[in-house]
């Protein structure tokens, strides 16, 4: 009896800290019910689940019906992590295939959120190369490639450091929205390399909320209407946050 | 010839682009190749549909379908979830253009505007604002396009060719 009742608890926990982990690593809606849900049920146990952008709600039951365990969990910050997200779907199917225990599940998922990052060097570089390709795709030639590369270099290096300064989301971004257009605007202002102005347009591109916008849909069309507008709102204000940093520039630079 | 050697050149990019988001946003290291082809198919895709004379929208919606469809076998055999594969391959086809525009125009817009100048500027502004938000529309469309039509929950019960039907529970 008593044993049954740990067992649920600890199984409810391992199921909360799964989805605040998929919430705050980019999964959709769906996929964080599905995922929880399929994990419950190879160990046949029934699930209800209420997401939220920052916060979980619980509600499992075993195959009788007469233990219950319910609790909340709030999810830590968002930061996109295509890793961790794909871990823990290979996971799911491992429980259901293999027939994990729970302490095998949190193992692997103490185990998932200690995988690295890619170096910060690889990660400055290639988003810096992707901003580049952006600068060649609106028609920059390559000087304003290179100036498009350096802009995006700084503004994202900003971005990260004061990310770990904990600066609110929103501002970091406003601040690397700015170093980046303040680097490209100087061309534009001097009239440097043959089309500035594709420059300065897409120095900012890397900030651009694809996840939360594409996510945002997805969860409309899901018919989860409620967790769709609240991503479309953060994709809203993280675009406005980039806007503030492009007019700041254009009003300094008066350009 | 030349314009189809620009082509070429654009979908490089484009596959670079994809590949620098893919590492931004952290995705596993053995699915980065996958997603460098899958954002050169839609790069591809929309240059090609935009060099016959179609709208930007139209060219987003079927690059991007094509994306949703290719990221499917591209799960199976990586064992990630097809959205890890999608996202970043239609990150570099963000309107980024019209939706910088769109800003400048709304900046403006707040500035002393003439009645002469309003009517152009309001148009112009209009024009790119919209077309931002239905190419944005249209590439999240075009990515779920193949759990739409299939209408399952999870892709590990789409079926692709040469595999064993799968009755896991969803």
């Amino acid at each position: 009896m008593e044993k049954e009742k740990v067992k649920i608890s600890a199984l409810g926990k391992v199921l909360l800290e799964t989805g605040a982990l998929l919430m705050s690593s980019g999964a959709n809606t769906n996929r964080i019910r599905v995922t929880v849900n399929r994990i419950a049920n190879a160990f046949h146990y029934d699930a209800e689940l209420l997401v939220t952008h920052r916060a979980l709600m619980l509600s499992l039951a075993d195959e009788r019906k007469d233990k219950f365990y319910s609790s909340l969990k709030r999810t830590s910050p968002h930061g996109v992590n295509f890793r961790l997200v794909s871990g823990i779907s290979h996971m799911s199917w491992k429980v259901v295939e293999e027939g994990w225990t729970i302490d095998q599940v949190n193992a692997e998922l103490e185990r998932l959120k200690e995988l690295p990052h890619y170096p910060r060097l690889v990660i400055l570089t290639f988003v810096s190369l992707a901003g580049a390709s952006f600068c060649h795709l609106f028609g920059g030639a390559y000087v304003d490639m290179v100036i498009t590369f350096v802009a995006t270099f700084a503004g994202l290096f900003v971005r990260q450091q004061t990310t770990k300064m904990r600066f609110n989301p929103y501002l970091c971004i406003f601040f690397a929205s700015l170093v980046s257009t303040m680097l490209s605007g100087l061309a534009v202002k001097y009239g440097f390399g043959q089309n500035p102005e594709a420059a300065f347009s897409t120095s900012v591109l890397y900030l651009v909320p694809g996840v939360p916008l594409i996510n945002s849909f997805t969860d409309l069309l899901d018919g989860n209407i409620m967790n769709g507008m609240v991503r479309g709102a953060n994709g809203l204000i993280i675009t406005l946050s980039i806007a503030l940093g492009l007019l700041v520039s254009i009003f300094i630079y008066q350009i | 010839m030349a314009e189809w050697f620009d082509l070429l050149q654009k979908s490089i990019w484009c596959g670079v682009a994809a590949v620098g988001f893919g590492i931004l946003f952290n995705v596993p290291r053995r699915t980065l190749w996958i997603i460098g082809v899958m954002g050169m198919a839609g790069g591809a895709t929309k240059f090609t549909v935009l060099l016959f004379g179609n709208g930007i929208i139209i060219a987003s919606l079927l690059a991007a379908i094509l994306v949703g469809f290719l990221s499917i076998p591209a799960a199976h055999r990586k064992h990630s979830p097809p959205m890890i594969f999608a996202i970043p391959s239609v990150i570099p086809l963000v309107p980024g253009a019209f939706a910088y525009r769109t800003m400048l125009g709304l900046i403006n817009l707040t500035g002393n505007v003439t009645s002469d100048t309003y009517s152009t500027l309001m148009q112009e502004t209009m024009n790119n604002g919209l077309k931002t938000v239905f190419v944005l529309m249209s590439l999240a469309v075009g990515v779920f396009f193949p759990m739409l039509i299939s209408r399952r929950e999870t892709f590990k019960q789409i079926r692709t060719k040469g595999e064993e039907p799968e009755n896991k529970p969803a």
